[in-house]
């Protein structure tokens, strides 16, 4: 033992283990939003006509695109982990940026959305949409709070993404040490998974 | 994992408390990343909120003392069952035991030098300080302390104008403290277990750990989310729980529930595991039904998920509902009798050895059976409609969280202390300190059985003449019981200084903490350990007293 | 997995999603619920599975994370309906 410097212990690193803590935290998330989709479905339940009323104002078409540009963006994802474990630091990194970029795209878009409906006085406690039916109020109420807490993930997922991407091109990541990309993809692969449902459940109401 | 860079230096010989890492002082402690001093920071504010907890509800049996107003206003009276309610339940009771206990000793106990993400670990320790610190600014900002009682029920959650929202953010941020806690434990338990320690193997704490650990995953995050919607309500008006605007009150109370019922569970599954742990070690027995006690946590975590309308007998959900939900109330008694048998069943015909930990075993038994009994007449539709929202229902409680988790928490005090400090406490005093505890609670609590029975209601600032004798009793009561309390507590103090040095197996244990010295060196182990039996195996152990 | 099987999935992905677009537009009446989330379900279970790679994982606790959130939705929100259905 030297008494001066100490004793480092040996650097331990368990892949399925931290693969495990992701999974666990992903399972957390379900539920987080689970108890939306509680409330969505008491709620759907209740007022179907009002709800299919106001899901026609939403714009399908954003919100379409909106789903092509996640999904796509979990491919990115999948092939940039892909990539780099088969020794493709230069594609895992491109493929990377470009999961950002869709990330922001959809961020861009929901904003729009967003503003577009604000402005044609259609957010909680607005005056215009108090007028309306009750049913139709709680859609729109919902719709703000889940697509929000989503929109939030996005966010986080960019920024986790952008934090990988530094690490990868500082090579702090890289062939055989992965896990942090996979798992942040896993992240990334939820957000992903929460827009599947919530585009047909808002958009797409019959 | 530990990664390079991190410099804990290891000197075998020395314990934990001696071993400096990278920082000194205060940092040492704040900034580690030892799941054991985790433990002890854990100790020592869990044990601060829990007599801030205590000095509220002394107050409040003040007050309650006669009729009529005695030493504060009816709002006050409000903030302080409130506060009592969120400090004693979020950063007492659902955390003490995983946090504590299951930070010291859930590694050791399967031959782990750490859990799995020691920084995750000091993460939830600050998310813990920082969300007890929210909740202590919104006392004294935004309007006062929340009036609402811990529930925090729509539509007056929504409308009262005191410190609602920063109050449960403050819970909220507690409630992300408690899941990255629960995947921690889990992740630890499925990939850091010694060679050997198979499932079968491990001690029955760390079943009960692993056990609530998933309730804490799964269901904490629903009502993370039901607080975030006081908050989009209180500021933005979205109409959830809203009538006026089609929103429902009684979905808040279904989603609160959701979390609030199987945290009942997070509450006492880990005490059951501590009595579980003990009882054998004072019967000088192995536990009857090893299987039978680590199935029937997976099984309380599992049916007491099932059962929150419960709570909500008389607030207007559908009849359908009511009787749906009594029916899986009773089934869930079901798991938690098979427990209190088997204990029963190991200490029969035990070698019986009267020590501090098992007498806290044997008072949990009894309050907990008290307890539990009376939440099967509760959980009855006809007398619920009687008993909802009278005193019967904190006499129910207190009896299943103090008398239950409360002496689960006070015998692992006793069982581990020596392990923990080097240190023994002097017994003999802790026998009085529980007889004394032990009176004063079934005064206090028993009188308010007997209240709610009556129909005292509860929350409730003031009463009628006729209920005066009982609350003068249950007053007397909280006096006695928090004598004891401070003799109990004050004995362990001193025996932090003064205590005659312990040697490493002062009880006669064979789960692996016994078989390391006390207190235990950094990385628990010098040499990770090969297991061969299992948590019961009294005859091939080392007591070297 | 090679690139090819990913974009495979992801081919899978766009054409649910067509599939439940174009479905919106017809009268399903009560089905319209079920069909909507099985389509939903089917897209999740594809990057479950293919993205997130839980078909290759051998451990049993992964298989089982999922199914089990699932399960315990479902129960929370069929109690709920108890209460909802027959008020």
């Amino acid at each position: 033992m030297d008494e001066a410097k100490g004793f480092v212990p040996e650097e331990v690193r368990d892949y399925t283990g931290a693969k495990l803590g992701m999974w666990l935290f992903i399972l957390s998330e379900l539920l987080l939003f689970g108890g939306m989709f509680i409330l969505y479905s008491a709620y759907r339940y209740k007022n179907p006509v009002d709800f299919h009323h106001a899901s026609e104002e939403l714009d399908v078409i954003l919100g379409t695109l909106n789903t092509i540009i996640l999904l796509t963006s979990s491919l990115t994802m999948a092939i940039s982990v892909s990539a780099l474990q088969a020794g493709r630091s230069r594609l895992s990194a491109f493929l990377l940026m470009a999961t950002i970029a869709f990330g922001l795209l959809f961020l861009l878009n929901k904003g729009i959305e967003w503003t577009t409906k604000i402005d044609h006085g259609i957010y909680p406690n607005s005056p215009t949409l108090l007028t309306r039916a009750k049913g139709e109020i709680l859609f729109f109420g919902l719709y703000y709070v889940m697509t929000g807490l989503h929109g939030l993930h996005v966010l986080i997922g960019v920024g986790v993404l952008s934090v990988m991407l530094f690490f990868l091109l500082k090579e702090k990541i890289t062939q055989s040490h992965f896990a942090g990309l996979e798992n942040s993809g896993l992240y990334w692969h939820l957000v992903d998974i929460i827009w599947i449902f919530l585009y047909p459940l808002f958009y797409l109401i019959t | 994992m530990m990664s390079t860079g991190e410099t804990q230096s290891i000197r075998p010989g020395i314990s934990f408390y001696e071993d400096q890492g990278r920082y000194r002082g205060v940092l040492a402690w704040i900034l580690t990343l030892d799941h054991k001093r985790i433990g002890l920071l854990y100790l020592i504010f869990v044990i601060a909120f829990f007599f801030s907890g205590v000095v509220l509800g002394f107050f409040m049996r003040l007050e309650m003392i006669a009729p009529g107003g005695a030493i504060m206003k009816p709002q006050t009276y409000n903030s302080l069952f409130t506060l009592h309610g969120i400090i004693m339940i979020f950063l007492v009771v659902i955390p003490a035991i995983p946090t504590i206990f299951g930070n010291f000793f859930l590694p050791i106990q399967i031959g782990a030098r750490d859990v799995a993400f020691p920084r995750i670990n000091l993460l939830s320790w600050w998310l813990y300080i920082s969300g007890a610190t929210i909740v202590a600014i919104s006392v004294f900002t935004g309007g006062g302390p929340p009036d609402t009682g811990w529930t925090f029920y729509a539509p007056y959650s929504l409308r009262t104008t005191v410190n609602v929202p920063l109050a449960v953010f403050g819970v909220f941020i507690l409630g992300m403290s408690s899941i990255l806690t629960g995947l921690n434990f889990v992740t630890t338990t499925h990939r850091l277990r010694a060679p050997g320690m198979t499932w079968n193997r491990l001690p029955l704490f760390v079943w009960a750990i692993y056990s609530t650990s998933w309730v804490q995953i799964l269901v904490t995050p629903v009502i993370g989310i039901t607080l975030v919607l006081i908050i989009m309500e209180r500021f933005f008006g979205v109409g959830v729980f809203d009538p006026a605007k089609g929103g429902d009150p009684i979905l808040y109370q279904h989603l609160f529930w959701i979390y609030s019922h199987p945290a009942t569970y997070i509450m006492i599954l880990p005490a059951m595991g501590i009595v579980s742990d003990v009882v054998p070690v004072f019967a000088r027995k192995k536990i009857f039904g090893y299987m039978a006690i680590a199935i029937s946590g997976i099984a309380i975590a599992a049916v007491g998920s099932l059962v929150w309308g419960h709570h909500m007998f008389v607030s207007g959900q559908s009849d359908f509902a009511d009787l749906l939900f009594s029916l899986l109330t009773f089934l869930v008694a079901v798991p938690s009798a098979i427990k209190v048998f088997n204990w029963v069943a190991t200490l029969h015909k035990g070698s019986i050895v009267l020590e501090p930990p098992l007498l806290f075993c044997l008072g949990f038994i009894f309050l907990f059976s008290i307890g539990g009994l009376t939440g099967l007449i509760q959980g009855s539709l006809a007398p619920n409609m009687h008993l909802h929202d009278t005193y019967w229902i904190p006499g129910h409680f207190h009896y299943i969280i103090f008398g239950g988790m409360g002496f689960g928490l006070f015998a692992g005090f006793h069982y581990w202390f020596p392990k923990m400090f080097g240190r023994m406490y002097n017994r003999k005093r802790v026998k009085w300190a529980w007889l004394i505890i032990l009176i004063g609670f079934n005064i206090f609590y028993f009188s308010m059985l007997l209240l709610g029975w009556e129909g005292m209601p509860r929350r409730y600032y003031d009463y009628l003449p006729q209920f005066r004798t009982l609350h003068l009793t249950a007053t007397f009561g909280s006096w006695v019981l928090i004598a004891g309390l401070i003799l109990m507590f004050g004995n362990l103090f001193h025996a932090l200084f003064k205590g005659e040095k312990a040697g490493d197996n002062p009880w006669g244990g064979a789960t692996l903490e016994w078989q390391i010295p006390s207190p235990p060196p950094t990385e628990n182990f010098e040499k990770i350990p090969i297991v061969k039996g299992g948590p019961h195996d009294f005859k091939e152990l080392n007591t070297n007293g | 997995m090679k690139y090819r099987a990913y974009i495979l999935v992801w081919a899978g992905l766009i054409i649910l999603t067509g599939v439940t677009f174009s479905l919106a537009g017809f009268h399903l009446g009560g089905w319209a619920v079920l069909i909507a989330l099985s389509i939903a379900g089917t897209k999740s279970g594809l990057v479950l599975n293919y993205f997130m790679h839980l078909k290759s994982e051998k451990e049993l606790i992964f298989k089982i994370a999922i199914p089990l959130v699932l399960a315990v939705l479902l129960v929370f929100i069929s109690l709920t309906f108890s209460d909802v259905v027959f008020r």
